[in-house]
């Protein structure tokens, strides 16, 4: 039997799926990005960060805790921030921090592991999260937006590089004081809808190659790298890269590779919400294709390393 | 004129994405494709769809939505990439609501392997034991519906850790004991129209780990739907299920190995409805493998829900 079999039957049944599942989230970041242009300040945004770049960064990996988007939603809400004057850095750390340091995914999580400490397993994923976002947030600090973010993302990043200036500039529109609340109201669907349209062309085409990928290989051929921990923790993130789940639910599937060491599942579960085929279209919205492939291959790395080498010993200690 | 054709072209694929999710829903076709946790939000979100793309269309442009004229929604004064939305987002969805069979076919069973083993389904493992489920799932031999209930918890779970084998927990007819002595479990197997244990895949797949069920499970006449796929003789075959945790594209199919009397010929992953009795040889550590061997093959409807949660 061929690695390879492609049916159209599958394909439509996966892809409308995966369409159904995700297009309501997406919608959720969009209307949350409307809502963020149409009704909060851009002070608002970053009057509560910290001067401090550390901090800074710090305090934008748990901004998804307030807003509470995974990652379908995330590219319109990040992109909305950072128009509203959020620093580039903290941009990117909340925008890898979201899908999986926010409330939805926490209880899911909790709720998927249920039966295996589920307590340690959801705080050793959020930690982990946290950590991989905070540290790529740090390290693009010195990282000129202008060279990163494709034209008409974010122009307050892109124009004022300084990391933790405020937004100077006049809002427009929705920010205006003279605006009613229905006026509000409308403008804030209308930017939603944009933002979705922007947003879901590149969902659908992720959708449709998650689909291709999850019906028509033979995972046969894939297996049998789970005996090898250095194997098995990159074929896990190459999985969850290719299979696009929503970090609301992915816990639930990565708990089905019991073959696979938790170490292995839990890179699953760290890379996935930050980057796969999916997301690797909706990055590029918001950044150029060069820094969506540095970024995708340096999560890999990063997560690859800390789920290969530090988490065996975080469980060993959790175990004992 | 840019601007107008591109508003219309978005507002339409808003209307049109609304219009799939909403039709999905009304028809319940979504039932094939959904964990029902999941269902109420594609009703939900077609809804929202439709009164986004009215407001959308209907709307005043009264307000800027970007400073210094430098927009970041590029879309919306290009008609050429509002009509590219319009054929990658409303195009396909459509054409997949015409063409899709709400099902797979039997290449995505070989493509992703059988799951023959209750441990390989989700939240069996722990952090420090491969297996460390001990004993039956609570509801299993007819624990109250509402501490069952109560142990559930809110987001989309398995059948499995906790939560009782989807046929016997919803066990609700009254006993039929056929004459025999009553040990009080019984009455909690669920029966068929015509008094049968009716099992399904999983029902049969707990029973290989949980010696109790065995016991109940053994000699009685058990009916299973599922959907026939050829196996390596012609007496012989597997009955699939296909379980779910969010939605189709993490199906993983599940499988029991039956044995006919003689040859069985019925197309490919169609429905059948099997009546046979279940055999379990054990196979060391108070496991054992079960075989499923079938009296009766009769080709039968699917069920309301073909996916296993």
């Amino acid at each position: 039997m061929s690695w390879f079999n492609f049916s159209w039957q599958n394909f439509w049944f996966s892809y409308l799926a995966l369409a159904f599942e995700g297009l309501p989230f997406v919608l959720v970041g969009a209307l949350v990005s409307g809502v963020i242009a149409a009704f909060v300040p851009s002070r608002t945004i970053t009057r509560f960060l910290p001067k401090n770049h550390l901090l800074a960064n710090l305090m934008s990996g748990l901004l998804g805790l307030i807003f509470p988007v995974c990652e379908c939603g995330i590219v319109p809400v990040v992109r909305r921030l950072l128009d509203k004057g959020l620093p580039f850095s903290c941009g990117v750390t909340y925008m890898l921090a979201s899908p999986i340091v926010n409330p939805l995914v926490i209880i899911s999580t909790y709720a998927a592991f249920r039966g295996q400490a589920p307590e340690w397993n959801t705080a050793i994923r959020l930690l982990s999260g946290y950590f991989v976002a905070v540290l790529v947030g740090l390290s693009v600090i010195k990282v000129n937006p202008a060279k990163v973010l494709r034209i008409g993302s974010g122009r307050a990043a892109l124009q004022r590089r300084s990391v933790l200036s405020i937004a100077s500039l006049p809002d427009a529109g929705p920010d205006n004081l003279s605006a009613t609340f229905i006026q509000r109201l409308t403008a804030a669907i209308q930017l939603a809808s944009e933002d979705f349209i922007d947003t879901g062309i590149y969902f659908m085409i992720g959708a449709a190659v998650a689909a291709v990928f999850n019906t028509a290989i033979d995972q046969k051929v894939i297996l049998p790298l789970a005996n090898n921990i250095f194997l098995s923790t990159t074929s896990m993130m190459g999985f969850s890269a290719i299979l696009t789940l929503c970090s609301t639910s992915d816990a639930f599937i990565a708990v089905t590779f019991v073959s696979f060491p938790i170490v292995a599942r839990m890179a699953f579960l760290v890379f996935g919400p930050m980057f796969d085929l999916k997301l690797f279209f909706l990055y590029s919205v918001l950044f150029r294709k060069r820094f969506v492939v540095l970024l995708g291959v340096g999560l890999f790395v990063v997560i690859g390393i800390i789920s290969a080498f530090i988490l065996p010993q975080v469980y060993a200690f959790v175990r004992s | 004129m840019r601007l107008f054709a591109a508003r219309i072209l978005n507002g339409i694929t808003l209307l049109g994405l609304g219009g799939v999710l909403i039709s999905f829903c009304l028809k319940g076709r979504i039932d094939q494709y959904l964990h029902p946790q999941f269902r109420p939000w594609v009703l939900i979100g077609g809804i929202a769809f439709c009164v986004a793309g009215t407001i959308y269309l209907m709307a005043k442009k009264s307000m800027n939505c970007c400073l210094d004229g430098e927009c970041v929604h590029t879309n919306r004064q290009n008609p050429w990439r509002a009509a590219a939305a319009f054929g990658v987002i409303v195009v396909p969805l459509t054409a997949g609501t015409y063409l899709s069979k709400d099902g797979y076919d039997k290449q995505v069973v070989l493509n992703r392997g059988f799951v023959q083993d209750i441990s390989k389904l989700p939240a069996r493992n722990s952090i420090g034991s491969p297996n460390v489920q001990q004993g039956i799932p609570p509801g299993a031999l007819g624990a109250d519906q509402d501490e069952r209930a109560s142990a559930e918890p809110p987001l989309p779970q398995d059948t499995s850790s906790g939560a009782p084998p989807k046929a016997l927990a919803k066990a609700s007819e009254p006993p039929q004991t056929d004459g025999k002595v009553d040990d009080g479990s019984e009455q909690y197997l669920p029966r068929a129209a015509d008094g049968n244990v009716a099992l399904e895949v999983t029902d049969l797949l707990y029973g290989e780990s949980e010696e109790s069920l065995r016991k109940e499970f053994t000699g009685k006449t058990i009916e299973v739907v599922g959907q026939y796929l050829p196996g390596s003789k012609p007496n012989e075959f597997k009955i699939v299920r296909m379980l779910i945790v969010c939605c189709a594209a993490d199906a993983r199919p599940i499988a029991v190995p039956v044995q006919a009397g003689k040859t069985v010929s019925v197309a490919d992953m169609s429905w059948v409805k099997i009546i046979g009795t279940a055999e379990f040889q054990e196979s060391g550590g108070g496991k054992a493998k079960v075989i499923f061997k079938a009296a009766e093959i009769e080709p039968t409807d699917p069920p309301q829900d073909a996916m296993l949660y």
